[in-house]
């Protein structure tokens, strides 16, 4: 359980790389052409879902 | 596997570092993640026509279009015209990027160095601390790749400074959030990169349109994170080229979304490391415009690093002699840049038509800093208190 966590969809997501650069946990990567958040590091601060230009990262998939 | 210095990355930074370590007898390995130098192309691809000075590129392809200048547009589209010359290191040539960074890479090349695409570097290797290497990923085998340099080419998303321990998380006050098309079917003055300024257009950034060719041009919005909402960059872009008579009809032949750090320079050295390009936050705080200061920067570190090489020594004392050159050119420029930056955030829309209003008939040929804001207060005098900080910064 815990707080929602950062969630890319892969399907939206262009590799820009913004969300990584400003990622304060160091929680998202570039991994094979998409981002990808490690959930373990994510502390649900949403500043990448405001970065990315195309709106491709939520927290509406909670994490099970 | 082992060589003198190991580049991760092969846009313009990596390049040009490899290739200039590389002319002063260094061993060089570049790797990169993709598949395919230059490709995708994330960049509005505007570049001075300083590059020629550097002789860094063959044959045609990688130039699309060559510009008079910059017009910038104030929200009630009242336009400044600027020479190239005068319109800062993102106006002369439209590039084809793909082309371009394979000319780059080619150049790297030719002079020695050695280039593996399909290939990520996922760490370093230490040995008692020290860095002597890299970590790399190809076809689902990993390697160690040893060498006594290495260099972050890696581009905004950069990784390999935060593995030395460099601070490269940018705040989202210091990056654009952006998306592009390339539109065919469009009208536009030939010859000329057009800048729209504005709030409500772009906050805290800026929509360009540079022409590609008859009828095609990048047409893109950068936004600043700290201003920006899911997905705002795309919407705003789409807004403003559903508003714009000479856009609406145009049709994308390519769309990218994009990053570029607006921030100040950070640390670029530490022993056995260097970090170059938009991985060193290279980029022009205002114009957001990274290939010269990629160019000019790599130059400089490539030396460095060959002089390194040459001497055998890869401490931080030798190879901040890269940081220590670019202080007195790239770094000034940014440092000012950067506080004319900060300072534009604050004009509103009224602000930025009256100084537009001030520079339409400007004579540019005296461009200083005194002399500009002396024309610009001439006409609208409210505008002295918000333009004090750009005198001391000057
Ligand atoms: C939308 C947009 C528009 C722009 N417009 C302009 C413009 O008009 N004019 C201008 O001057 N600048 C512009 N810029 C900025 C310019 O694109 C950058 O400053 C420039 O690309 C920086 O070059 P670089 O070599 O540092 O990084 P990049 O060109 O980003 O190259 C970094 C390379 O490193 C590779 N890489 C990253 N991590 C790894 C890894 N772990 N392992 C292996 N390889 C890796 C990447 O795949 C990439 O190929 C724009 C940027 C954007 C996003
Ligand atoms: S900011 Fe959005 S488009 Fe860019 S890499 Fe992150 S998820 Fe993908
Ligand atoms: S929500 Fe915050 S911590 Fe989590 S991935 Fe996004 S930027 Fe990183």
């Amino acid at each position: 359980m815990g707080k929602p966590k950062a969630v890319v969809n892969r399907e939206v997501c262009l590799a820009c790389g913004g969300c990584v650069s400003v990622c304060p946990e160091d929680a998202i990567m570039l991994v094979a052409g998409k981002a990808v958040v490690d959930k373990k590091g994510c502390i649900s601060c949403g500043i990448c879902v405001k970065t990315c230009p195309v709106a491709a990262i939520s927290f509406e998939e909670v994490t099970k | 596997m082992r060589y003198d210095v190991v580049v991760v990355g092969s846009g313009p930074a990596g390049s040009v570092t490899a290739r200039f370590a590389a002319e002063r007898g260094a061993k060089v390995l570049i790797v990169e993640r993709r598949s395919e130098v230059g490709v995708p192309v994330l960049c509005a691809e505007g570049i001075s026509k300083k590059v020629d000075s550097y002789n860094l590129v063959e044959g045609t392809k990688w130039k699309a279009a060559s510009m008079a200048g910059a017009r910038i547009f104030s929200p009630d589209r009242t336009m400044v015209r600027l020479s190239a010359e005068l319109a800062g290191a993102e106006t002369g040539y439209v590039l084809n990027r793909e082309f371009f960074d394979k000319e780059l890479a080619r150049g790297a090349l030719k002079a020695g160095a050695k280039l593996l695409v399909n290939t990520l570097a996922t760490g370093l290797i230490t040995d008692g601390g020290r860095i002597k290497g890299v970590r790399i990923k190809r076809f689902g085998e990993e390697f160690d790749v040893e060498a006594d340099i290495v260099v972050g080419a890696d581009g905004v998303e950069s990784r390999v400074g935060k593995w030395a321990g460099i601070n490269t998380t940018l705040k989202p006050h210091d990056l654009e959030t952006c998306a592009q098309y390339t539109l065919s079917n469009v009208d536009f003055e030939e010859g000329y990169s057009d800048f729209y300024l504005g709030k409500q257009i772009a906050p805290g950034g800026y929509v360009w349109v540079f022409p590609k060719g008859k009828d095609v041009a990048n047409v893109g919005i950068g936004v600043l994170a700290s201003l920006s909402k899911p997905g705002e960059a795309k919407r705003l872009l789409d807004e403003f080229i559903a508003s714009h008579p000479d856009l609406k009809d145009g049709e994308p032949l390519r769309f990218l979304a994009g990053a570029v750090p607006v921030a100040k320079p950070i640390e670029a050295t530490r022993d056995n490391l260097v970090l170059v390009g938009d991985a060193a936050r290279q980029v022009d705080p205002i114009t957001g415009g990274g290939l010269m200061a990629s160019i000019e920067a790599g130059k400089v570190a490539g030396e460095t690093i060959g002089k390194a090489v040459e001497l055998q020594r890869f401490d931080k004392e030798l190879l901040s002699e890269y940081e220590e050159r670019l202080r007195q050119t790239l770094y000034r420029k940014f440092e000012r840049n950067y506080v004319v930056k900060e300072t534009m955030l604050g004009f509103d829309d009224k602000t930025l038509n009256m100084l537009a209003d001030s520079l339409k008939d400007y004579n540019f040929e005296e461009l200083s800093t005194l002399s500009l804001i002396k024309a610009l207060v001439s006409k609208h005098p409210s505008l002295l208190p918000k333009l004090k900080p750009l005198l001391k910064a000057r």
